[in-house]
This record gives structure tokens, C-alpha cells and sequence, in this order.
């Protein structure tokens, strides 16, 4: 399509970015899950990053020469507090979440928990946004609470 | 009779840096639609209001727009629906705004052309020139058919996220539109449409966040289409078989005159 806008002037470029990823506010449930799916991602990544940062401290980091085992016991003490445990708790509920959305995803992309196309009628329902998959989603949520309550009674248990 | 409050995002790219908005205050009637209001506001209240519509009736696409933070067609939402009080319209996300709701879709087309929306054959003879009708089976339709009710409104892809961030991902009316011909019996095409579609920023960047079914007005089900068609390029099927069927189907059929 031809630009017609008038030289000098700027259309305004009003792309969502990043934003449109992390904000589901206005959609369905199967966005949400998606924000959270990318959100829990990052957060999954940065735990593992920084695990295999911190286990690598006994064998004296990644050149051989740096961190000593000390430093892996001084990380032990960071998590060794109620704040570190939540963190770790927090950790156990989005693994899990992660986990078990993108199960879903990949069973959505085969087609096994979707129904087949066919004829419409209004209102319009959405086979693809239909119970099946839907409540994959909530199994989700819910193993994501249950292994956090888990997670949380096991790690405080004594600090009381 | 009450007045409505009608919040319309104005942006003029001669005048503005940045899109601000403007209210109006529009005397409600019973059955009113968003576009309904904005019309009155147009003619009535401010000429220089710039809006895209035609049909009036959800059958041609052209009013796609934000509406109260959610994307619709302003001729098939009603005020009442809204509550009835506060209208908030504002353009479609992820195009470039023309001026105040006018949005330049020719992105939007170009992949959709991009991706060959029409059938593909190899007897390009009888393509030219058809001895007889392209017959369909009515199961074979069923299994198309809700692809065909797309009007190019445009929602669906300005609700996609990755749309958001990646210019070159065709988007969920595109891809929508390859799986309907891909699973099409009478079409060859197979191969070109996967290697047209499974590439970096082609199908794969679907994440189902399914917001492109969620918005649709006429019951299309992108998410759906992109999920199947994600399915038959893993299957690694490339259509060929349909010139057989077409052809006994040709032979049977009565000329055409």
C-alpha cells in the first residue's frame, strides 16, 4: 500500500512489544497462561543459570580456579532464612506451572486436545479455546499450588 | 434520553507527536452500536474525526478497533453492551496509526497474499481454462469452511502478541488462511505453503496464547487453524494426491456451459 502520510509527518508506530507479552489484561485465560508461561520461562532460566553458577563453585568455578567450595557454603546461607526459602518455594510453583503448561502447548500443537473443524454456528464458541485444553491449564495452577504448599512445609518445617 | 460518554483516541501525524484523546458526549438510543456513536460524533459533534467502516452489518471488516480495552468490530457492539455509559475507542494495536482509528493494513494484506491464499494445481491449463467445476464433497467443505467466514478485519493479528515483536511473523489471519487451503482436497500446493511456513518467524512462532479466537467475529478460530496446520507440517505430509480426486470428480461432473 502506498504511504500517503504527508512529508514531515510521523505516524505513530503504536506497536505493543515486550508489553503485549507480559500484559493479558482483556483476554482469555489461555492468554494469561501464556503471559505466565513466558514470565515463569525467564524465571526458570535465571534459576538454573545461577545454579549452574553456584554448583560449579566446588570445582572452583567455571575456570578452575576461582570460587573455592567455601563460597558454595556461603551461597547455602543465603537460602538458609525464611526469605531464601520463600524464594525457593516461589521457585517449586513456577517450575511446576512451567512444566505442566507446556505440556499443554505441546499436545495443543499435535492436536490431541483440540476437536476438529467444522461447521459454525452463532454465538461462535472457539474450538480452540475449548475444555480440554483449558483444563490443562487449571491441573496446571492447581500442581503448581500443591507442590509449592508441599515445598513450603517441608523447608520451614523445624524453623518455627 | 441519556448522552454517553465517547472517549475517541485522536492522533493526526501532521499535528501530534503522540496520540491523546478526546471526549464527546453522544445522545443514546436503544440498539445504538459503538460505530453508531462515532458517526454521530463525526457528523455531529466533530468533522475531523477520521474512522474506517463500510457494511454497517460485520460482513466487510473495515471497523476493527479497540474498544473499552478489548478488540471488536464497532458495527457488531452495542453500546448497552458496554455498559452503556463510557465508550473508550481507540485504533488497533500493532499497525501504524493513519489517523485517529484509521490503521494502515497493508502489512496485514501483503502477508496474507504472502502466504497464497487461493487454491494451488499443477494442471495449470485446466486452471486457465476449466473444463468443468472444482467439486467439493461436503465433508471435505465442513472441514474448511468456518476458515472461509474471515472478513481481513484485522483483529485477530492486532491481538497476537508476537505480532507485537516480530515484524516478519505472517500473523494469525495469514496463517489461518494457509491452513484452510492446505487442508483443502482439491489443493497441490502442499509443499510450497510448509516451506513457505515453517521458517524462523513463520508458524513456530505461535505460543497458542489464543487471543486471536478470542477476538474473532465471525467465529473463525485462527488459534485452532495454526495448531492443526503446526501438526501437518511435523507430519511432513505434502498434499499430491488431490489431482487424482479431482480429476474422477471432473469426469463425473457436467460441463460447463
Amino acid at each position: 500500500m502506498a504511504d500517503n502520510t504527508p512529508k514531515g509527518a510521523e505516524r505513530a508506530k503504536n506497536k505493543r512489544g515486550i508489553w503485549g507479552w507480559i500484559n493479558p489484561y482483556h483476554y482469555n485465560l489461555e492468554r494469561w497462561a501464556y503471559a505466565f508461561q513466558r514470565i515463569t520461562g525467564v524465571a526458570v532460566l535465571a534459576y538454573v543459570l545461577g545454579h549452574l553458577g553456584d554448583t560449579s563453585f566446588f570445582v572452583g568455578g567455571p575456570t578452575g580456579s576461582g570460587p573455592s567450595p567455601s563460597s558454595w557454603d556461603f551461597i547455602g546461607t543465603i537460602f538458609e532464612n525464611s526469605f531464601g526459602h520463600l524464594i525457593l518455594v516461589l521457585v517449586v510453583l513456577v517450575l511446576v506451572f512451567h512444566g505442566v503448561n507446556g505440556i499443554r502447548l505441546i499436545l495443543a500443537e499435535f492436536g490431541f486436545i483440540l476437536k476438529k473443524p467444522s461447521k459454525i454456528e452463532y454465538p461462535y464458541k472457539a474450538k480452540g479455546l475449548g475444555s480440554g485444553q483449558k483444563y490443562l491449564i487449571w491441573i496446571g495452577i492447581a500442581a503448581g499450588v500443591a507442590a509449592a504448599v508441599w515445598a513450603f512445609l517441608v523447608l520451614f518445617e523445624g524453623m518455627g | 434520553m441519556t448522552d454517553v460518554r465517547l472517549l475517541v483516541q485522536r492522533f493526526d501525524p501532521l499535528t501530534d507527536e503522540k496520540p491523546r484523546f478526546a471526549e464527546y458526549s453522544v445522545p443514546k438510543r436503544e440498539g445504538m452500536t459503538v460505530l453508531d456513536a462515532l458517526l454521530y460524533a463525526r457528523d455531529y459533534l466533530d468533522h475531523s474525526i477520521a474512522l474506517r467502516f463500510s457494511c454497517r452489518q460485520a460482513s466487510c471488516g473495515s471497523c476493527g478497533m479497540k474498544i473499552n480495552g478489548r478488540l471488536r468490530l464497532a458495527c457488531y457492539t452495542q453500546v448497552e453492551e458496554l455498559g452503556g455509559e463510557k465508550v473508550v475507542a481507540q485504533p488497533m494495536d500493532n499497525f501504524e496509526i493513519i489517523k485517529d482509528l484509521v490503521t494502515d493494513l497493508g502489512s496485514f494484506f501483503a502477508k496474507h497474499k504472502q502466504l497464497m491464499p487461493y487454491v494451488l494445481r499443477s494442471d495449470s491449463q485446466e486452471m486457465d481454462h476449466p473444463s468443468a467445476e472444482f467439486l467439493m464433497k461436503p465433508e471435505e467443505l465442513e472441514k474448511v469452511l468456518q476458515f472461509t467466514y474471515c472478513i481481513k478485519c484485522g483483529l485477530c493479528t492486532s491481538s497476537c502478541p508476537t505480532v507485537g515483536t516480530d515484524a516478519l511473523f505472517p500473523g494469525p489471519q495469514a496463517l489461518a488462511q494457509a491452513y484452510r487451503y492446505l487442508s483443502d482436497e482439491r489443493d497441490e500446493g502442499g509443499k510450497r505453503r510448509i516451506d513457505a511456513l515453517d521458517t524462523a518467524h513463520g508458524v513456530w512462532r505461535c505460543h497458542y496464547a489464543g487471543s486471536c479466537s478470542a477476538v474473532c467475529p465471525k467465529g473463525v478460530d485462527p488459534a485452532l487453524g495454526i495448531q492443526l496446520l503446526k501438526r501437518h507440517v511435523m507430519s511432513g505430509k505434502a498434499r499430491s494426491e488431490g489431482a487424482e480426486v479431482w480429476k474422477q470428480q471432473a469426469a463425473a461432473a457436467p460441463p460447463l456451459k
